[in-house]
């Protein structure tokens, strides 16, 4: 096999790599929003639970907790397919982290701006819908950003319990090819493919939410 | 209820942890007066004017806006909060909103008052503080004394029956303060009542009925201007004048 | 299927020993990427070509599954006749994953210091040399200590990956005892418990640690 057949048989697994992102992306996104406002708003005891749960999910080694939910699971007669479990697993974790970006970005914004619109006779949700959450959005964008690269990596794990992805199509062509190198080197450029453009684009707009409008520039 | 004052403190103490910020405050204010609160920092001034808008919460004592009583419920804070405009020392201007999305902001969210007319109420207001043409602009792009000034208008939008301004001009370049008291003054004049946390005497002077000066969480003197300033009875404001005059 | 507690609690002493070489992985790969990052951030700050050159080389490494990694140092490094213990190969990885982002904590924790602080040292007459080891360093280290914390964490996160390897950490251990007894719930939920329980400690003395060196910084 040529460099360019086992780069190309690499990539049969993107399918796999790519879905299970965009499935992730489905559990992570909606956590992050849900329980990083729910940190930030719920003050003292009342957030334990919320830190509890967030904490299960992110400070948990990824790799242990998608293998206890793919072997576990079944024994309590949940029966699900392999991906379902890994776009759960993977995107709850992402989604963990993005919890904490959520809620510092809510956090920097100056407490001003929420006293302004409850003053002006908004409801809580409303000064969280139309004042906090517009300002904060530009804050979270870099660190999700980061994370959408780490879904993407992580998706490496998949191939432990089964999946075909681009890192089980490479071990499945090295059982073939008795070149780890090609085989290896041509996984690692697989990844360096799709994630360093989105790393590099990462980094951009980064610089330019950084330019953008924030309360601290109108003193 | 036509006879009620517009706000009125009864024996209220308000506590941070084991600190003491109000202490036994007695004040009532009625409709249409204009009240300027001075003191030392510290001395709890803030502390009272946001205890009315609900943005602190008094610990004890009763405090009642315009007949109602401030009580935990939310239900009883969100409604007085359309009665009671607030102006803040930094503005807090929604920098992501233009001028005239600030002004309209809780009159087509929390009114439900349709766009068009949104505009027109803003612009009326844009134009009582004398910046209509700044409507279409970001807060970032104007100076100091006109955020303040947009800062008002947003605040008189929901045509509240109490003012409260929270040392407004504190924060804005000295050739600034005069457009903004300026705004003040012409609302005085309208017959707002007004509830005002300032270090400006000139202020005081021309506009208010009555000078309440606290120090330490006591409201120590409470008169009309010309007596607080010309005869004051205890020896802490006269401690204060005299530092203020320095 | 029931969750058999009895088992779960006899593995504990099993997968409890493996945590020795967990943690000591981790402090291991902690070093190697400390040193490693700093030597790429040092090399980085040399010239502005080589300001490029290593934005891209920590760019390529951060772009790749550390998955990928192992598999590709683990399996080429035989291929060229170097037969390394699987432990420290897994250490070789993850100190070489890890130091692209300590790059990043060490330029952050340098650029913090106050240029000021080079101008008053040069106004007092200290050589440069004195000036990196009592001015800067002493300063850097503060600085980059919590982030260092919570890297070491986030390694400690990453062992488990090293069971991929037959590296003898908990999850290694946790899987070895399943595949015996073809019982996967318990050791997995074992070495998740005492994961998270490391996590959470560590988590803790990380931020403790900080809070001591913030105390005598502020005035």
């Amino acid at each position: 096999m040529t460099y360019g057949q086992i780069l190309w048989g690499i990539f049969e697994g993107f399918r796999v790599t790519g879905l299970v992102t965009v499935l992730g992306l489905a559990y992570a996104i909606p956590f992050a929003f849900i329980f990083g406002i729910l940190q930030h708003i719920a003050t003292g005891w009342k957030g334990a639970p919320v830190t509890i749960f967030i904490e299960f999910w992110r400070s948990s080694p990824v790799i242990v907790l998608l293998f206890a939910f793919y072997y576990t699971l079944p024994l309590f007669g949940v029966t699900l397919s392999a991906l379902s479990v890994a776009a759960m697993v993977l995107g709850m974790n992402i989604g963990g982290y993005g919890s904490q970006a959520v809620r510092a970005a809510l956090q920097a914004l100056d407490r001003g701006q929420t006293e302004a619109g409850l003053a002006i006779g908004l409801t809580r949700s409303q000064v969280l819908a139309y004042v906090e959450l517009p300002q904060a959005i530009m804050a979270m964008v870099p660190t999700f950003m980061n994370q959408f690269i780490q879904l993407i990596k992580s998706t490496a794990l998949v191939s432990l319990i089964t999946l075909t992805d681009m890192t089980y199509r490479a071990k499945e062509i090295s059982q073939i090819v008795f070149d780890p190198v090609a085989v290896y080197s041509a996984l690692l450029l697989a990844y360096l493919i799709i994630c360093y453009p989105v790393t590099v684009m990462g980094r951009h707009i980064e610089k330019r939410v950084t330019k953008g409008r924030r309360a601290s520039d109108a003193i | 209820m036509a006879g009620d004052p517009a706000v009125q403190f009864v024996a209220v103490d308000k506590w941070y942890g084991s600190f003491q910020v109000l202490r036994g405050i007695d004040l009532s204010v009625g409709r249409g007066e204009r009240i300027v609160i001075c003191g030392p920092s510290g001395s709890g001034k803030s502390t009272l004017i946001r205890c009315i808008n609900g943005l602190e919460r008094h610990g004890a004592g009763r405090i009642l806006v315009n007949g109602t009583e401030i009580t935990g419920q939310s239900r009883t804070i969100h409604a007085l909060r359309q009665d009671v405009g607030m102006v803040f020392q930094h503005f807090n201007l929604f920098p992501h909103l233009t001028v005239i999305g600030n002004c309209t902001l809780a009159l087509t969210k929390s009114r439900k008052i349709g766009g068009k007319e949104a505009r027109d109420i803003a612009m009326h207001y844009l134009a009582r503080v004398r910046i209509p043409e700044q409507a279409d602009k970001y807060p970032a792009q104007l100076s100091g004394g006109q955020q303040q000034r947009v800062a008002i208008a947003r605040a008189l939008c929901l045509n509240p029956k109490i003012m409260l301004f929270d040392e407004p001009t504190s924060a804005l370049d000295p050739e600034m303060i005069r457009e903004v008291l300026d705004v003040m003054v012409s609302l005085a004049q309208d017959g707002m009542t007004m509830l005002c946390v300032t270090h400006e005497m000139g202020f005081a002077k021309t506009v208010a009925d009555r000078v309440v000066f606290m120090d330490q969480g006591l409201i120590v003197e409470q008169a009309p201007p010309e007596d607080f300033f010309a005869n004051p009875r205890e020896e802490r404001s006269r401690h204060f004048l005299r530092q203020l005059l320095n | 299927m029931q969750f058999d507690t009895a088992y779960a609690l006899e593995t504990v002493p099993i997968i409890l020993q493996a945590a020795g070489t967990t943690i000591g992985v981790a402090v291991a790969s902690c070093f190697g990427a400390a040193l490693l990052g700093f030597a790429w951030e040092i090399l980085r700050r040399s010239g502005r070509i080589m300001s490029y050159v290593m934005r891209f080389v920590i760019d390529c490494i951060r772009s790749t599954p550390v998955l990928a990694q192992i598999y590709f140092i683990y399996f080429v490094l035989p291929y060229y006749g170097i037969r390394l213990p699987a432990l420290l190969v897994g250490i070789l990885c993850l100190s070489f994953y890890y130091s692209g982002y300590l790059a990043e904590v060490f330029r952050a924790g340098i650029d913090m210091i106050h240029h000021g602080q080079m101008e008053a040292a040069k106004a007092l007459g200290l050589s440069r040399r004195h000036t990196i080891a009592f001015i800067i360093a002493p300063q850097m280290l503060r600085n980059i200590a919590a982030p260092l914390g919570n890297y070491f964490v986030s390694i400690l996160k990453a062992t488990p990956y090293l069971a991929v390897i037959a590296v003898p950490e908990m999850l290694g251990s946790a899987l070895d005892i399943a595949a015996e007894t073809f019982r996967y719930a318990e050791p997995l939920f074992v070495s998740a418990v005492i994961f998270l329980g490391l996590a959470f400690v560590i988590s803790q003395l990380v931020a403790q640690m900080e809070r001591r060196l913030m105390a005598s910084h502020r005035r």
